[in-house]
C-alpha cells in the first residue's frame, strides 16, 4: 500500500474532529475522502501532511512512518487546496519558482512553464497573485501541486471555484496523471458526480468517523441501505446530511 | 539542512523586497530618517553646550547600531507575518521545509537588508555629520555581531508566540526591541541607570554591545571583555528562544493552530 492510515485520531479536548480513522490507498488509485462540513476530511489531509500533529494512530506512507522521515516523504507528495493562498504580491512565475527550488526540480522554469501550459495559465505568469480569481489562483495552486511529479498528490476540493469546462480540463490532466505516471490521489469534493467519475474507491465520513468504504455503488447501496443499479452519492451524501440535521 | 530549500526562503523574501514598497521602507527609510534627526540633535548639541565630538560621534554610533539590532529582530518576526499575511504556511509547510530551513534563509536575507540599511544610515551620517564610522568598523563589528545574534533570538522567540498566537500578537514585531531600549543603555552609559535597573542591564547583551561600542569610538580599543559576555549572554538567550519556538511551533501543531493562523 502507498498510503496507510491506521486509527488516526485528532481531539480538542472532548470533541473528536477526527475518530479512530483507518484507510489505505493502493498505488495509482484515486481514492475519494467524502463526507459534509465538518465530516473531518481536510483535518485527515492535514493530518497526512504533518501540519497537525495526530492525537492517536499512524500515518504510513511509501512503507514508512510519516513521522520518522517527514522530509524524505514529502519531497515525493504534494498537496493543493484552493482555501490556500501564496504570497499576494509575488508573481505567479515568482511564487513557482519558491516551489521548484523547495522541491529541488532540474530546469525549473522549464518545468513551470509546462505546468502553467498544462493548466492553460502561461498568460498569467508574470501577474501578482493579489490580481488572480479565485479559479485562477487554485489552478496556480494546481500547478504547484504537480511540480514535482509526486508519487501521492492530496487535493482538497482542487475543482472549488472552477467553472464546468476548467473543472473539466483539471480533471482530465489529473486523470492522465494517474495513468501515464501512475500518480495516486487523494480527493476530496462536494461534487458527487465528480467523484463518481474519478475515484474508483471512496472513504466516507461522517462526524469524524468512517461511515462506509468501497467504490461509488457499494457506499451508495450501505447508506441507503438500498438495491441499487447504478451509484447515486448525491443522494448518499443528502441521506446523511438530513440525517445529521434531525440529530440521528 | 538542504541547500535549495533554504535557498527557496532567500528567493522568497528577496521577490517580497522587491515587489513590496513597505519592505524597501522598513530596510532603508527608518534608518536613514533616525540618523537624519538624531544628527541635527548631535549639532544642536555640539553648538549649544561645546558638547565635544564624542558625544555626538556616541549618539550618532548608537543610532546606527541600534537601527541594525531593531531592524534585524522586526524583519525576523514580519518575515513570519509575511507567510500569515498570505495564508502561504500551509503550503510551505506541506513540502519538506523544515522550519530550521526556513529560519535560515530568513537570517541571511534580513542580513543582507540590515547591511544595506546601516550603510545608507552610516553614509548620511558621514555626509551630513560629518561622522565617519568607517575607520573603526573592524573593532566594531564584533558588537554589530552581538545585536544581530541577540536580534535574531528576540525574532525566534517573537515568531514563536506568533506561531501560537498568530495576528493577535503581532504588534510585538515592533514594540518587543522598545521595551529593552530604556535598559540596553543604547544613549547613555550603565552608570547613567539608577543602581536596581544595572544588574536587569548587564543582563542584556545589547547593554555590552553600546559599552563596548562607546569605548571603541572613545578611542579605548576593542573592549573584549563586554563583547564576550554579550556572546555569552546571545548564546543563553537563543537557545532559550529556540526551545520557546520549538515549543510553541509543535504547540500549534497538536492544537490544530497551524492551519489556521491568520
Amino acid at each position: 500500500m502507498l498510503l496507510e492510515v491506521s486509527h488516526l485520531t485528532k481531539r480538542y479536548g472532548e470533541f473528536a474532529a477526527v475518530d479512530d480513522v483507518s484507510f489505505s490507498i493502493a498505488a495509482g488509485e484515486i481514492l475519494g475522502l467524502l463526507g459534509p462540513n465538518g465530516a473531518g476530511k481536510t483535518t485527515t489531509i492535514h493530518m497526512l501532511l504533518g501540519l497537525i500533529a495526530p492525537s492517536a494512530g499512524e500515518v504510513r506512507v511509501f512503507g514508512r512512518r510519516f513521522d520518522d522521515h517527514r522530509e524524505a516523504i514529502l519531497e515525493q507528495m504534494n498537496f493543493s487546496s484552493p482555501y490556500v493562498s501564496f504570497p499576494l504580491r509575488l508573481t505567479v512565475m515568482e511564487n513557482l519558482e519558491v516551489f521548484a527550488r523547495l522541491y529541488n526540480i532540474a530546469q525549473p522554469r522549464r518545468r513551470i512553464a509546462e505546468m502553467l501550459e498544462l493548466f492553460g495559465i502561461q498568460h498569467l505568469a508574470r501577474k501578482p497573485i493579489a490580481k488572480l480569481s479565485s479559479g485562477e489562483n487554485t489552478r496556480v495552486g494546481l500547478c504547484k501541486a504537480m511540480l514535482n511529479n509526486p508519487r501521492l498528490l492530496l487535493l482538497d476540493e482542487p475543482t472549488a471555484y472552477l467553472d464546468p469546462e476548467i473543472a473539466w480540463q483539471v480533471k482530465q490532466v489529473l486523470l492522465r496523471a494517474q495513468r501515464d505516471m501512475g500518480t495516486t490521489i487523494l480527493f476530496t469534493s462536494h461534487n458527487m458526480l465528480e467523484v463518481e467519475r474519478m475515484c474508483g474507491r471512496i472513504v466516507f465520513m461522517h462526524r469524524g468517523r468512517v461511515i462506509a468504504a468501497g467504490s461509488p455503488i457499494e457506499i451508495t447501496r450501505a447508506i441507503l441501505k438500498e438495491e441499487r443499479s447504478e451509484p447515486a452519492l448525491e443522494e448518499v451524501f443528502l441521506r446523511v446530511v438530513r440525517l445529521e440535521e434531525a440529530g440521528v | 539542512m538542504k541547500r535549495n530549500r533554504v535557498g527557496a526562503i532567500m528567493l522568497r523574501h528577496a521577490y517580497e523586497v522587491r515587489r513590496n514598497f513597505d519592505r524597501i521602507t522598513d530596510m532603508v527609510y527608518w534608518p536613514v530618517l533616525d540618523i537624519v534627526v538624531w544628527g541635527f540633535f548631535t549639532v544642536y548639541l555640539s553648538n549649544r553646550a561645546g558638547a565635544g565630538g564624542g558625544i555626538a560621534g556616541f549618539l550618532l554610533g548608537a543610532a546606527i547600531l541600534w537601527g541594525m539590532f531593531y531592524a534585524f529582530q522586526r524583519d525576523m518576526a514580519v518575515g513570519f507575518l509575511d507567510e500569515l499575511w498570505s495564508r502561504n504556511l500551509i503550503n510551505l509547510f506541506s513540502t519538506p521545509l523544515a522550519v530550521s530551513e526556513y529560519l535560515c534563509g530568513l537570517i541571511v536575507v534580513n542580513l543582507f537588508k540590515v547591511a544595506a540599511g546601516a550603510l545608507c544610515a552610516a553614509l548620511v551620517a558621514w555626509a551630513c555629520y560629518a561622522f565617519n564610522i568607517f575607520p573603526r568598523l573592524l573593532d566594531l563589528v564584533p558588537f554589530m555581531i552581538d545585536l544581530m545574534l541577540f536580534g535574531l533570538a528576540l525574532g525566534v522567540f517573537t515568531s514563536g508566540l506568533i506561531f501560537r498566537y498568530a495576528t493577535r500578537i503581532q504588534g510585538l514585531a515592533w514594540s518587543f526591541a522598545g521595551l529593552l531600549l530604556p535598559v540596553s543603555c543604547v544613549f547613555y552609559p550603565l552608570s547613567a541607570l539608577p543602581r536596581p535597573l544595572r544588574a536587569v542591564a548587564w543582563m542584556l547583551p545589547t547593554t555590552h554591545a553600546f559599552e563596548g561600542m562607546r569605548q571603541v569610538l572613545a578611542g579605548g580599543g576593542f573592549a573584549a571583555a563586554h563583547f564576550w559576555w554579550a556572546l555569552g549572554l546571545d548564546a543563553l538567550y537563543f537557545v532559550l528562544a529556540a526551545m520557546f519556538f520549538r515549543w510553541m511551533f509543535e504547540s500549534s501543531r497538536r492544537l490544530g493552530l497551524l492551519v489556521k493562523l491568520e
